[in-house]
């Protein structure tokens, strides 16, 4: 992250020359070429992303959509307002899978102002939902940059220490109409331990900028819509836990779910603590989630009981962000006529014949991939498809 | 079949994993259990045939999910071999034959493979390494999806005939497995030949599949047709077994039991049973006063 402030300006950077590497197929098309390019540029996206940081996975994270005027802007498509939006529920998604136990909120800032749409909760259904009732409400006047990373402090700042605390700006404006020194703002920022990172969908802001590096966030400009995307993808990934974060053990819950008509006795509706201020008949049932410490009902996982403040989960729930503790080596590359077999070269998960003149091999299980498989099993699967099958490698991951 | 036309294209690609585990066949075969493995290939080509049936644009996969590899049986890349497999040719629809000599000529090479390492062979594990074949099942989905010409949907789905026992070194690649295969909108379906599988409950309540413990091996035909052959989307429709309650308790890594509360590392989510100083995983030592800090914030709060 400190290599970001030598880099300087994006237009002060050299011209990247992308057309030189473009080559024609016989067809004259070079729509393979490009394909190829981009692929190879993903892989080495993947070699570069850290490796076995420690990752303060209980995070916090506040999303502040700019709704000022400057989002009616249509260098996004349709408009920079919708276009955002769109992308956010992706990144909703993404962030919950990748993790799960962490919470989210939503605030948007219009005329100076700044409103908290969604409290942090760990439910993505409710902040897309939020999301999708967004692109019906205008954008006003300007943005306050104090008042919404004030917001967003007046919850951070009661999070336990143990869990990481960050803002996400997404900002179109140039400008920001504050009430006072948003440079104080910024040093409270910093004294609470709330990481700051912004991306804008214009220009660069000094501003913004010397926030992001004061509290240890990133500052990106989008070029376009897919930069847009990657850069928020970026913000997926947990952050490397900052030295102040304490680590420690936290006590959980691990519910079962009581089904309707559970045989042990005849087990009377209640209401859920989920829907108890809703007033509406929602959640009254037998069913639910009961908390083991003081027995209060859910419907959803994960959720801190508010009754005992005991954090809930399911097993799987954290299963499913052990993939960052143990990720599979990359795959080295080889040249496919470097490999002796007889026969054609196959890819040992998905059977496919590999005509690219590059074959990908994992030197744990010396298979063979080809470089969907290659990607797939890096970004998504989070697996080696040869290791997964073999023995003798099962000791490898067997800490668990 | 051709008759039935929609106006979109639209395939539905069937993957079966078979669990070839010898050990656990080999105790079927000694106990003289009418449930052999030759009966249940022979079931599973029922299955299979039917499914590519139902639609022209049917696909078909059969992984075997064995003790020490994971491999394709249909389709396979080595032809059949006549030798072992001859039909007469009496006019069967070529795909139905080519499914069920590749699925005997695949398993044959498996099991021969078995026997010449039998004799220099350390003792063959009793369970399958599933987690494998689920993850050789979706990069194959994924190839099929990526070559789908437009226009054209693809639906995958993953059913797993299995007998043997959880492996439980595999609970990593498997969970990874089963959350991909949510994501990839695939939804995965167990039935269950021995005793209950938690790994699979879960893995089934995750995905939206159905899981069936077969009551009577005999009966194993009629549950693969009845239950596991219409596709998910036309389930609802239909009188099904009741679902299981899945049990979500962790199973704590320090001594595998398992536990409604528990101590859970905020570095690396390991989960303990009780406090202890350090982190067996990832080596964090925590903070003595982690506990002292709850006491005290709950003097506060009244
Ligand atoms: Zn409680
Ligand atoms: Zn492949
Ligand atoms: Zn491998
Ligand atoms: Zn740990």
């Amino acid at each position: 992250m400190a290599d970001d402030d030598d880099k300087g300006y994006r237009w002060e950077t050299e011209y990247e020359k992308t057309w030189e590497e473009l080559q024609e197929d016989e067809s004259g098309s070079l729509q393979a070429s490009v394909n190829d390019i981009l692929h190879r540029a993903k892989r080495r996206q993947l070699l570069e992303k850290v490796t076995n940081v420690r990752l303060g996975m209980m995070r916090h994270l506040f999303v502040v959509i700019d709704f000022s005027l400057a989002m009616a802007d249509q260098d996004l498509k349709p408009t920079r307002h919708l276009a955002t939006l769109k992308l956010l529920e992706y990144f909703v998604e993404e962030y919950f899978d990748q993790n799960p136990i962490s919470q989210l909120g939503i605030i948007i800032s219009l005329n100076k102002r700044a409103e908290k749409i969604t409290e942090l909760g760990g439910n993505p259904r409710r902040h897309i939902k939020a999301l999708q009732d967004l692109t019906s409400r205008a954008c006003q006047g300007e943005i306050s940059l104090q008042n919404s990373l004030e917001l967003a402090l007046s919850t951070l700042r009661h999070m336990p220490s143990h869990a990481s605390r960050e803002v996400l700006f997404l900002m179109g404006s140039l400008t920001t109409c504050d009430p006072g020194d948003v440079r104080e703002t910024v040093k409270s920022m910093v004294e609470a331990n709330v990481r700051c990172s912004v991306i804008g969908l214009s220009a660069e802001v000094r501003l913004c900028k010397t926030l992001a590096q004061h509290t240890g966030g990133s500052y990106g400009v989008i070029i376009d819509e897919s930069h847009f995307k990657d850069l928020l993808g970026q913000q997926v990934t947990p952050p490397p836990a900052s030295s102040q974060t304490e680590s420690s053990l936290i006590k959980m819950g691990f519910p079962h779910h009581a089904l309707v008509g559970d045989k042990d006795k005849e087990e009377k509706p209640s209401m859920c603590m989920c829907h108890l201020d809703s007033g509406t008949a929602q959640g009254f049932s037998t069913s639910g989630y009961f908390c083991p410490q003081c027995k209060s009902k859910y419907c959803e996982l994960p959720i801190e009981c508010r009754a005992c403040g005991l954090t809930l989960v399911s097993a799987p729930h954290l299963a499913r962000s052990y993939h960052h503790l143990f990720p599979p080596d990359s795959f080295r590359e080889l040249l496919t006529s470097d490999i002796i077999a007889d026969g054609p070269v196959c890819c040992y998960a998905c059977q496919v014949e590999i005509l690219d003149p590059h074959v990908y091999t994992c030197d744990k299980c010396e298979r063979h991939f080809c470089l969907d498989c290659d990607l797939f099993t890096h970004e998504v699967l989070h697996s080696c498809p040869g290791c997964a099958s073999s023995r003798s490698l099962q000791t490898v991951q067997a800490g668990l | 079949m051709d008759g039935i036309k929609t106006d979109k294209l639209e395939s539905s690609l069937l993957i079966v994993i078979l669990d070839t585990n010898p050990v656990w066949w080999g105790k079927k075969k000694i106990a003289q259990d009418p449930m052999t493995l030759s009966h249940c290939v022979d079931c599973l080509t029922v299955l299979a045939n039917s499914h590519l049936m139902v639609s022209h644009n049917n696909k078909l996969a059969v992984i075997a999910a064995h003790t020490d590899i994971s491999t394709f049986l249909y389709p396979s890349s080595q032809p059949a071999r006549p030798d072992i497999f001859k039909l007469p040719d009496d006019g069967q629809y070529e795909v139905f034959n080519s499914v069920e000599s590749q699925l005997r000529t695949q398993l044959k090479t498996l099991i021969e493979a078995d026997k010449a390492q039998v004799d220099y062979m350390e003792e063959q594990s009793s369970d399958s390494l599933l987690a494998g074949a689920m993850c050789m099942a979706l990069c194959y989905i994924h190839r099929l999806e990526k070559e789908c010409p437009i226009g054209e949907s693809l639906t995958a789905r993953i059913l797993i005939l299995k007998g043997s026992d959880d492996c439980p070194s595999q609970y990593m690649n498997f969970m990874n497995a089963v959350f991909t295969a949510q994501k990839q909108n695939v939804v995965i379906d167990a039935c269950i030949l021995d005793s209950e599988s938690g790994l699979l409950q879960q893995a089934c309540d995750i995905t939206g599949g159905t899981y069936l413990n077969i009551p009577q091996a005999q009966g194993l035909l009629q549950y693969l047709l009845w239950v596991f052959l219409p596709d998910p989307s036309s389930r609802s429709k239909m009188a099904l077994p009741p679902r299981a309650q899945v049990d979500y308790r962790a199973a704590c890594f320090c001594h595998r039991n398992l536990i409604e509360i528990g101590y859970v590392c905020s570095v690396c989510l390991s989960i303990y049973c009780s406090f202890s100083p350090i982190c067996s995983t990832c080596q964090t030592t925590f903070k003595i006063i982690g506990p002292q800090k709850l006491v005290k914030k709950k003097i506060k709060k009244p």
